[in-house]
């Protein structure tokens, strides 16, 4: 059983996936990719792994995604705008989406009726992943700051608007 | 945590208390010098701490470092070229005096990757470790944000990075999902049925792709020319020299600590690539008319000869292997350094000097400058008296005795034309011109003082090699004196 569900997620993420990619338009683009990333969501949820699921759907599908959608709407300013963001809400576009989220929402129906017996991997708790965090990888903890650091400072160089002369 | 791992660690926590220490300061008070002169002594306070660390070596701190003589001994070559790099971002930057400052924060993050590179015992760390190194290196090249070629290089570097580092990552899944375990220690302990392991070996082949794309090693050096063509001089050479050395000497310590030398499909992979980037560097190369190309095909060329080391000692002895790569990236970093530092010299942020036609008559415009620029491209060539001569006669000697005769002839082939398009630049650069037309070079103190003391080394490396070749080879065999779980007696 479980087996089947993971394939059956397994299948509605390559699919999204390879729709996301032969997509002409970036809007439509996205709203695969977040069936995409609410596939393998519930594919670290059938795992045990709760928490990445919570944080895969909350972080990847709803942040960075909202964050990709504003900057696809702020690039395009002009006069043919309008009409182009009426093109890309035209009915019809969400079918794909909706199937493939509908089949993702079977699953979680299915999962939750039969009251949480997993056999496939083992279940892991935000309490465990921070014990690990904060353990043996606080060095990459660390270090990952560092890493934030150097990303903070040369978005900020990059992205500071231009003086002339000075 | 105990005094021993503080002890381990100190190298790191000071660099980064350092980049932390320039952020701030910059924060405070927009200085060029005062950045420069923190940066400057944030390197040499970490530079002291090396011997401290080494007190306590070999040392695993929680299972992701692994501090050893090995990685120290790239550590202070790295802090040394880092402090070569700001000397010549002092003077390269000199004439921009709005906000240019975070060019030492970046500085400092990158050397801190480096040596987390270097150091890393656990593929997280090395994941993270070439993330801090490659995400502080695009703002680098992409520094002069005015000028449309530096973005440009940035955009291709931060591209194909990125590309480079999913392969990495899925190599890493790959590797992970089928032995289970991520410990560059545990992953060698399995490493005795790795050739019936087909995922994990499949695993091994997406890291050596992405490995080979830091190294700009052939099929993967597409981006080599562009982005060492459009990135400010000193960060060419930050990008030749640490970030390519700190790649490779990981390379060594990963593919050694897994045994992944054992694999005989391993080491014909590596010895292909090997004897297609020589080629591949020293041919393009003869094409162009850009210094920093010209350049960028050479260390493709100079990384090719350095995989022939690798492959033909690892066929001898386990300590030649690291000797040899511990040397020959010593003498290749002082020499791109050189290299690149005479380019930097005289160019400044308005203007890249990197045609052919920039060189012609230096040789009577400014003496010394053109002296130390020919030193080095001769230094790349191989030619004796200088420490590239020594570094080659390790892979030659190396691949003679291994007995692996299609490298060798590669290595002369490639030497051969290699000897060509170097002389190329240094006719050039003596070509008598009518000088009256041309402004003299004026030379800033600070690039001045690094190109002196780096062909100081050059020359002396290449006529007295003896200290360099023993600090090359008390770099023992890696992790042989590792505390614990030595498993290299199998042959």
């Amino acid at each position: 059983m479980e087996l089947t569900l993971f394939y059956l997620s397994a299948l509605v993420a390559i699919a999204a996936t390879f729709m996301v990619v032969i997509q002409c338009n970036t809007v439509h683009a996205l709203l695969y990719l977040i069936v995409s990333l609410l596939a393998s969501g519930f594919i670290f949820y059938l795992l045990g792994a709760f928490f990445a699921a919570v944080l895969e759907v909350i972080i990847y599908a709803g942040a960075i995604i909202v964050l990709f959608v504003f900057v696809v709407m702020m690039l395009n300013l002009g006069s043919k705008t309008i009409e182009q963001e009426k093109q890309w809400l035209c009915p019809g576009i969400w079918h794909g989406p909706a199937a493939l989220c509908a089949i993702l929402f079977a699953e979680l129906l299915v999962t939750l009726m039969r009251s949480g017996a997993h056999e496939a991997g083992r279940i892991v708790e935000s309490k465990t992943l921070g014990i690990a965090l904060f353990g043996p990888y606080l060095l990459a903890v660390e270090t990952a700051s560092m890493l934030l650091l150097a990303g903070l400072v040369g978005a900020y160089h990059l992205g500071r608007p231009l003086r002339s002369g000075s | 945590m105990t005094a021993d791992a503080f002890a381990a660690l100190l190298p790191f926590i000071v660099l980064s208390a350092a980049a932390v220490a320039v952020m701030l300061a910059i924060a405070i008070r927009r200085s060029f010098r005062l950045a420069f002169w923190l940066t400057a002594g944030g390197l040499l306070v970490t530079l002291a701490t090396l011997p401290c660390a080494l007190s306590v070596a070999p040392a695993y701190v929680t299972g992701l470092l692994l501090v050893d003589a090995y990685g120290l001994f790239f550590h202070a070559l790295f802090l040394l070229a880092a402090l070569a790099v700001a000397l010549l971002c002092l003077a390269y930057f000199r004439r921009r005096d709005n906000e240019n400052e975070e060019i030492f924060v970046l500085l400092l993050t990158s050397t801190l990757g480096a040596l987390l590179l270097v150091s890393s015992a656990h593929l997280a760390m090395f994941f993270l470790g070439l993330e801090v190194l490659t995400i502080s290196l695009f703002p680098m090249i992409a520094y002069s944000v005015r000028a449309s070629r530096p973005l440009e290089a940035g955009i291709k570097y931060l591209m194909l990075s990125g590309l480079a580092s999913s392969f990495l990552m899925f190599g890493m899944a790959l590797v992970y999902g089928d032995l289970g375990v991520l410990s560059f220690e545990q992953i060698g302990a399995s490493g005795a049925e790795l050739g019936q392991k087909p995922l994990a070996l499949a695993g091994l082949f997406l890291i050596l792709a992405a490995i080979g794309f830091k190294l700009s090693l052939a099929p993967f050096h597409l981006w080599t020319p562009d982005v060492y063509q459009g990135a400010p001089a000193p960060v060419t050479a930050f990008l030749a020299t640490v970030s390519k050395a700190s790649v490779f000497a990981l390379l060594l310590r990963f593919f050694t600590t897994v045994h992944a030398e054992r694999s005989e499909t391993f080491l014909c992979v590596l010895g292909l690539l090997a004897v297609v980037s020589i080629l591949a560097g020293n041919l393009l190369a003869l094409l162009q008319d850009s210094l920093k190309r010209l350049l960028a095909y050479s260390s493709i060329a100079h990384m090719g000869y350095l995989m022939v080391g690798f492959v033909a000692a690892g066929l001898l002895r386990r300590d030649l292997q690291a000797e040899t790569i511990a040397f020959y990236l010593a003498a290749y970093t002082l020499t791109s350094l050189a290299a690149f530092g005479a380019i930097s010299a005289i160019s400044d942020d308005a203007r890249e000097s990197d045609r052919l036609s920039d060189y012609t008559g230096l040789f009577w415009r400014s003496p010394w400058l053109a002296a130390v620029l020919m030193l080095s491209l001769l230094s790349l060539a191989g030619i004796p008296l200088t420490v590239g001569f020594v570094g080659k006669f390790y892979v030659f000697a190396a691949g003679v005795q291994a007995e692996t005769w299609p490298l060798v002839t590669t290595v002369v082939v490639g030497s051969g034309i290699g000897i060509y398009y170097y002389l190329r630049v240094v006719l050039a650069m003596i070509r008598t011109v009518d000088t009256a037309f041309l402004p003299a070079q004026s030379l800033h103190p600070a690039a001045g003082l690094v190109l002196a003391v780096l062909a100081a080394l050059v020359l002396g490396a290449g006529l007295f090699p003896q200290t360099l070749i023993d600090a090359a080879s008390q770099t023992p065999q890696i992790s042989a004196g590792a505390p614990k779980g030595n498993r290299h007696s199998a042959p």
